[in-house]
């Protein structure tokens, strides 16, 4: 790995070890969203911003080598998708959209709820990565180019 | 009802940036000062003395509750206010690709 780009060798130690950490942080707080405070939007702004810190720790070039941005791209597409086919399902099984089709459960146990852990998994892996692509977008722009007044 | 009118202050003072400052960072800033002084204002709408959080607990007897249905409104509109955001960076980011400078000001020229 080159020293050249992203920041110093100390920030590059630090952020090698507390990542993963954030990220499972991340599912964490997805995972226990229909129990505890959390959800499928908290979790994904802690994951999208655990690869964020990658990105500004050893700047753009060597994310673009460490993540498929072009599968990232898809993935948010994707679970946009899968989110519009559950309402539908509900339309379809139950009696309206985004219906609770699949049995409750029982209450306070991590597979209940239905619908709602899976729509927070969706959600989650959505805002995650248009997050993460918003600013991975706005960091590509060269603002040395262009003319000057 | 101070609270209310301090939200409606933090309103202002969003709304005295958006006005008076010449950075285009310092406008983005204030358009989210003021996008706060709104959630914070449904949030407090929603509050009731006393009260918990809107979630049932393991071992808790159910309690009075704050109402969940702002705080859900709140959510969206936070999504939507980093939409805005990230909409107005990428103007500012491609005004000064184009002229150089965040100065209101010196970005004079409408074609071009």
């Amino acid at each position: 790995m080159d020293n050249k780009s992203g920041m110093t060798i100390i920030v590059k130690t630090i952020t090698r070890i507390t990542v993963p950490t954030i990220i499972l942080y991340g599912c964490y707080i997805i995972f226990h969203g229909h129990l505890t405070p959390g959800g499928g939007f908290a979790g994904g702004v802690i994951i999208a911003l655990a690869l964020l810190n990658v990105m500004i720790a050893f700047g753009r070039e060597f994310t673009n080598n460490w993540l498929n941005i072009n599968f990232l791209e898809k993935l948010e597409s994707i679970s946009a998708t899968l989110f519009l086919v559950l309402g539908i399902l509900g339309f379809l099984i139950g009696t309206a959209f985004l219906f609770n089709f699949i049995s409750h459960g029982e209450l306070f146990r991590l597979f209940s709820a239905g619908t709602i852990p899976i729509l927070n998994i969706i959600i989650g892996i959505k805002v995650a990565m248009s997050l993460f692509l918003v600013v991975w977008v706005l960091a590509g722009l060269k603002l040395d180019e262009g003319e000057s007044l | 009802m101070i609270l209310y009118l301090l939200c409606f202050i933090l309103l202002l003072v969003g709304l005295y940036g958006i006005l008076t400052k010449r950075d285009l960072i310092k406008i983005i800033l204030s358009a989210s000062i003021m996008g706060y002084a709104a959630n914070l204002l449904l949030i407090l709408f929603a509050y009731r003395n006393g009260s918990i959080f809107p979630i049932l607990r393991k071992g808790v007897e159910a309690m009075p509750m704050v109402d969940p249905l702002p705080q859900a409104l709140v959510l969206t509109s936070i999504v939507i206010e980093l939409g805005t955001t990230a909409l107005l960076v990428a103007l500012a980011l491609k005004l000064f690709q184009k002229y150089k400078t965040y100065d209101i000001t010196k970005i004079r020229k409408l074609s071009g």
